[in-house]
């Protein structure tokens, strides 16, 4: 197999604690994976597997075909990783860390200034090498911690929220970047930001309390939630009453029904359909004669809606 | 390792605590050396070694505290671990990093050499015997320095056990004097870095010393590279 980066039912235990079950999934040369997850998913625990910074409990992570509870020194030569916290020495310039960093990467002495010019322009450092690190903003202690996970081309870049503390025009400059540098090489990233993963990855992996629960193109994951539909609605009923009616109405799943804020006896409902038409039309017809009805909206499903949806049903199989 | 030696100096260099253990160092064994000299009017430096050997010890976890410590703490052991680098190559790069600075301490103090062979007459191989011990003692102490220092994140921490290792090290001699028994007594004896310490200062350069100093310094990094393997 050629998988780039390869998890085979992984696990991960601190002491009673498992944060990461039964992983399994593989990130190919010239693809971008992204890894979705809520806070405490098991993100950065993953991560950190891969990157050889701790070792699974249980299965095996292999990168570039290195098996890392065995080989991790041979795969660390091929991989480039930017943790969560951009491993910086605030003493050092920015140039000298990254000439350290290209020294022990064991670029070639011709060629670390070249390849320091390289990922310095490609992060946008090249006005403020010779400035101090603590001295720097946290969209610049970013752009060095990617530039120096650049460093010496790796064939695996692991990216943990690579553009958490950047400006809009950083982050747009930044995924530019990974788009590049993912057409050649393996790039798992990370994010909370869900544009981003539509925008520049190729697959998306949704982690929710260490399971994976999906691993697809962000099209086929938006395609496979457009079966459960959402329609919500704001009317003005008896919420008993309302909920009775609204369940007789073929093609209606479920609801959640809440008081709107600050307005008395007018109702928010959420309710879960079935994808095929006219659902909400025959909503309408149930509800309209007889009530309030302020406003009627079916929600397309963004991959807002499907991470939420993964992430609230935990017993979900990955579609994948 | 030698891209690691060279970040290690230049972290010192850049930051105050090289430079203030340097400049706190050169001023004791300054005093030291005219005070010794002025009273006893003896070309000789054998008390003068003695007051650096407990002023090195004391400074010493100033030097080694953050070899470890500042990187779990500032997040770069993230960095070291994933890079194509050995624990016993960061381990030894670490540590010959902080040896340089104790270098730099023994050589400036040879400053006081200079009226003393002008004005008198000393004896050159015990004064070699006793900067190769005073050296071989820094060594040690910074091995034992750097392990302490990986086994915290928090700097004052590492200092703290340091010293108080190392000042035990150096008293336990004094423990040999109770012992009844023969073997506890020789023990106490050699484990005494003050005892080994000694030989040298008299000019009594035995392989028996060197090499316990080395050993006490290998076991010491090779329980910090040990201790980064496990850790991961």
């Amino acid at each position: 197999m050629s998988a780039a980066i390869s998890l085979e039912s992984v696990s991960k235990q601190y002491g009673p604690k498992t944060i990461v079950r039964d992983l399994s999934f593989q990130v190919g040369k010239g693809e971008i994976v992204g890894f979705l997850g809520p806070n405490g998913a098991g993100k950065t625990t993953t991560m950190r597997m891969i990157a050889g910074v701790s070792t699974a409990t249980s299965g095996r992570v292999s990168v570039g075909g290195y098996d890392m509870a065995t080989q991790n020194e041979r795969a660390a030569e091929k991989i480039g990783y930017l943790p969560e916290h951009p491993p910086l020495y605030d003493t050092l310039e920015i140039g000298q860390y990254l000439r350290f960093v290209a020294k022990v990467k064991g670029v070639p002495r011709s060629e670390i200034n070249s390849e320091i010019e390289r990922v310095s322009l490609a992060c946008r450092l090249e006005d403020v090498r010779r400035r101090e690190i603590y001295k720097l903003s946290k969209g610049y202690r970013q752009r060095v911690g990617l530039a120096q996970a650049l460093l010496g081309k790796p064939e695996v870049l692991l990216l943990d929220e690579p553009t958490a503390g950047l400006d809009p025009g950083q982050i747009q400059e930044t995924r530019e970047v990974i788009r590049k540098f993912g057409a050649e090489h393996a790039v798992l990233l990370s994010t909370h930001i869900l544009p981003e993963v539509t925008m520049i990855c190729q697959r998306v992996a949704i982690i929710n309390d260490g399971r994976l629960l999906a691993i697809d193109s962000p099209a086929n994951l938006q395609r496979a939630a457009e079966q459960s539909n959402q329609v919500t609605l704001t009317i003005r009923a008896p919420v008993t009453e309302l909920e009775a009616e609204l369940r007789t109405v073929n093609g209606v799943l479920g609801m959640i029904i809440h008081p709107l804020p600050g307005v008395e006896g007018v109702f928010s409902v959420n309710c879960l359909v079935e994808s095929r038409e006219g659902v909400e039309a025959a909503i309408a017809r149930a509800v309209a004669n007889r009530w309030e009805l302020y406003r009627l909206e079916r929600q397309q499903p963004t991959l807002e809606n499907i991470f939420l949806r993964y992430i609230q049903s935990p017993t979900q199989k990955a579609s994948n | 390792m030698l891209a690691v030696f060279q970040k290690e100096i230049l972290i010192y260099f850049r930051s105050p605590i090289a430079y203030f253990v340097v400049a706190v160092f050169l001023l004791g064994t300054g005093y030291f050396f005219l005070y010794d000299i002025f009273s006893t009017g003896n070309a000789i430096m054998n008390e003068t070694f003695r007051n650096m050997g407990i002023l090195l010890i004391t400074l010493i976890p100033l030097v080694s505290m953050r070899l470890f410590s500042s990187e779990y703490s500032g997040r770069t052991m993230e960095l070291l671990t994933t890079l194509p680098i050995r624990p016993w190559q960061v381990v030894l790069g670490k540590y010959l990093g902080a040896v340089a600075i104790l270098l730099v301490m023994t050589v400036a103090t040879a400053i006081n050499l200079v009226p003393m062979y002008l004005y008198g007459n000393p004896e050159s191989s015990t004064i070699l015997s006793g900067y190769l011990g005073f050296v071989l003692l820094g060594m040690a102490c910074l091995a034992i320095g750097q392990f302490f220092s990986s086994l915290t994140q928090n700097q004052i921490v590492a200092a703290l056990v340091t010293v108080s290792v190392l000042l035990a090290f150096w008293f336990i001699g004094h423990l040999k004097e109770f012992q009844s028994s023969d073997t506890l007594h020789d023990l106490f004896g050699y484990l005494s870095f003050a005892n080994h310490f000694g030989d040298f200062i008299r000019g009594l350069l035995r392989s028996e010393g060197v090499l316990f100093y080395l050993i006490v310094s290998a076991i010491a990094l090779t329980l910090n590279a040990g201790f980064l393997r496990w850790r991961r």
